[in-house]
């Protein structure tokens, strides 16, 4: 007998107070977002649009962003591609290193990165050799990207690949399929979705981070392939306009940073919708 | 004319060992691997396909050693027990990828006549879970027989099928064997499927070869306690409990010196009617209802038969009398545990 029967005269209170909880908490996803759109207006959304040093953070940022979720997805892709097939020693110490950087504040993200690639040791001194610049460089940026969020990668990339059919894999085999044509016509496109949110999450995670920026490249001074002027990400500058104009200002440019934000959520959900229709029947409505 | 040849085939899966098996599967017959869950018929099967390594023996195709292949070299339609179909393509994609993968010229043309043999044509646009259970049996096939396998090894086809798609996967089976000529090599648990579309038949117990030979002659196999329930003889007595019931009805004698280790009493060695007196009398000691009529439980001296009566009526009830008798000439001998 369910909860909803008739002579459960306790239902109904428990459906509303499971209302008034979950109401609850997408008010607070919400308000906020609401909040800064009212307090920010049409005009300081137009003054940051209008900002030439803001629109280079944020160009500066999307290319960053985009080269760590690269980065990302060429690590992370294989790394949840084989938590998920195979089976070895050490599998469940690797999936929980895979969570450390999900849990460890990102200020000291960036202050253990400064360490580890500061040129006064062996290993910094041999990464700076090769000609990367880090701090306060693009490289630094990609860099606090891809630890912060390549995780979402592994872990959802993990989930999808779990997921595929694995008679289905055979069957293709049996029919003909190379191991890497198998890959390519079954596995890969089954895991595709998973794969696009894994990347979501972690482009946003990484366009959101401010912590390791702080320490680690707080100015982003000209280096291959970003050749502009000397900036910011737009998390940073961001948070000077806070620090040294007031909250207005702030409040203008983070309203302009969400709308792409949501504008790039949007152009992957269409996507999503457009391109894997086979995902909204069945056994994956 | 294709002609499959398995010679001392033994499979492990982690410390299960299944063979050796040695088998011929010729075109235009079909071979079942039967036996209950855990007796090693997937993993053989498996081992066939190329899905799990060989320990030993050799598996040809008309006479060319196969079994250092990769799977998509050996040339089998080989089919899943949840059928492997691809949820992201559709039914036509689905019959057309084997030609899709070798760019045969017209593969939508050559995809279209099993789209059509297997009446799957207003389904072609829809994808996989779509479907109900016996159309994505009849995709599976379509696909199977698109990428003209030299034969069909399918893991219980009828699994997971109500009646009317069993009955009309088995027509096409049976369609398939005669008008194809392709050979098929099916695993199953029951051996209903086995009698309904197999010559040949293998008999698998804990990796063993319990039984092999045709189909026909599955029924007068010798039986050990496997066999004999696995064939649906339900009055099976050991030896000690012939011994324990005393002056029986069944035939102690036969039991002396190296006899058998029990009795088979097969139900058309059983007569019964209603009786109160007289000789051979039994009695109803439960009564219960089955698909095809009622199974009574006998009890006569220390030993309880089982018998089906076929009448959708019935009039007796449980502690009545009936005359039992028994055709001893019809008995059959229950060997040793794990012989055949």
């Amino acid at each position: 007998m369910t909860s909803d029967t008739v002579g459960d005269r306790g239902a109904p209170a428990r459906r509303a107070l499971g209302a008034v909880l979950a109401t609850s908490l997408i008010g607070l996803f919400v308000l906020p977002i609401v909040a800064l759109f009212l307090y920010a207006g049409y005009g300081n959304v137009a003054t940051a649009a209008g900002s030439a040093g803001f629109r280079t953070a944020l160009s500066f940022t999307l290319l960053a962003s985009g080269i760590a979720v690269c980065f990302g997805i060429l690590l992370g892709v294989p790394l949840g591609y084989i938590l998920a097939r195979y089976r070895f020693p050490g599998r469940s110490i690797v999936e929980s290193i895979v969570l450390v950087p999900v849990m460890i504040p990102h200020l000291i993200v960036g202050i253990a990165l400064l360490v580890l690639f500061a040129p006064t040791n062996p290993f910094g001194a041999w990464v700076a050799g090769l000609g990367i610049p880090i701090f306060d460089a693009i490289w630094g940026v990609v860099l606090v990207m891809v630890y912060v969020g390549a995780s979402y990668i592994v872990l959802t990339s993990e989930l999808a690949f779990r997921s595929v059919d694995g008679e289905a894999i055979e069957a293709a085999r049996s029919l003909g399929a190379s191991p890497i044509e198998a890959f390519a016509t079954v596995t890969l496109p089954q895991a595709f979705r998973g794969i696009v949110t894994g990347s979501l999450l972690m482009w946003a995670r990484g366009v959101s981070e401010v912590g390791g920026f702080l320490i680690l490249a707080y100015a982003i001074y000209p280096s291959f392939p970003y050749g502009g002027p000397v900036t910011n990400t737009a998390s940073v500058y961001i948070y000077n306009l806070y620090s040294t104009t007031g909250v207005q200002a702030a409040a203008g440019a983070s309203a302009l940073l969400v709308l792409v934000a949501l504008a790039v959520f949007v152009v992957v959900r269409l996507f999503d919708r457009t391109g894997m229709a086979w995902t909204k029947v069945g056994w994956f409505a | 004319m294709t002609d499959i040849r398995l010679s001392e085939v033994v499979v492990d899966r982690d410390r299960f060992r299944v063979g050796p098996v040695d088998l011929e599967i010729r075109s235009g017959s079909a071979t079942v691997l039967l036996g209950p869950s855990g007796a090693g018929k997937t993993s053989l099967l498996r081992g066939i396909a190329g899905f799990l390594p060989l320990r030993q023996g050799a598996v040809r195709v008309d006479g060319t050693a196969v079994e250092q292949s990769p799977p998509e070299r050996r040339g089998f339609g080989f089919v899943p027990p949840g059928l492997g179909l691809f949820p992201h393509r559709r039914v036509r994609q689905n019959v057309s990828y084997p030609l899709d993968l070798r760019g045969t010229p017209n593969a939508r043309a050559r995809a279209q006549r099993w789209i059509e043999h297997f009446e799957l044509s207003e389904l072609a646009e829809r994808y996989p879970p779509q479907l109900s259970s016996g159309q994505r049996q009849r995709v599976a096939m379509a696909r199977a027989l698109a990428g003209e396998p030299r034969a069909l090894l399918w893991d219980e086809p009828l699994a997971a099928l109500d009646v009317e798609s069993r009955d009309v996967l088995l027509r096409l089976l049976r369609e398939l064997i005669e008008a194809e000529g392709i050979p098929l090599l099916l695993v199953t648990h029951d051996p209903a499927t086995a009698f309904a579309l197999a010559s040949n038949v293998v008999v698998l117990e804990e990796g063993r070869v319990r039984f092999q030979g045709a189909v026909t002659a599955l029924p007068h196999a010798p039986l050990n306690r496997f066999m004999a329930r696995f064939l649906g003889f339900e009055n099976l007595f050991s030896r000690e409990e012939l011994l324990a019931a005393g002056d029986g009805p069944l035939p102690r004698a036969l039991l002396g010196g190296a006899g058998p280790s029990g009795i088979v009493v097969p139900e058309d060695a059983l007569s019964w009617t209603a009786a109160s007196s007289g000789n051979n009398l039994a009695y109803i000691t439960s009564v219960r209802w089955a698909p095809r009529g009622w199974i009574l439980t006998l009890r006569q001296g220390a030993l309880a038969f089982y018998v089906h009566s076929p009448s959708d009526s019935l009039h007796l009830r449980v502690g009545d009398a009936v005359r039992l008798d028994l055709d001893r000439t019809r008995l059959r001998p229950l060997t040793a545990e794990g012989a055949s």
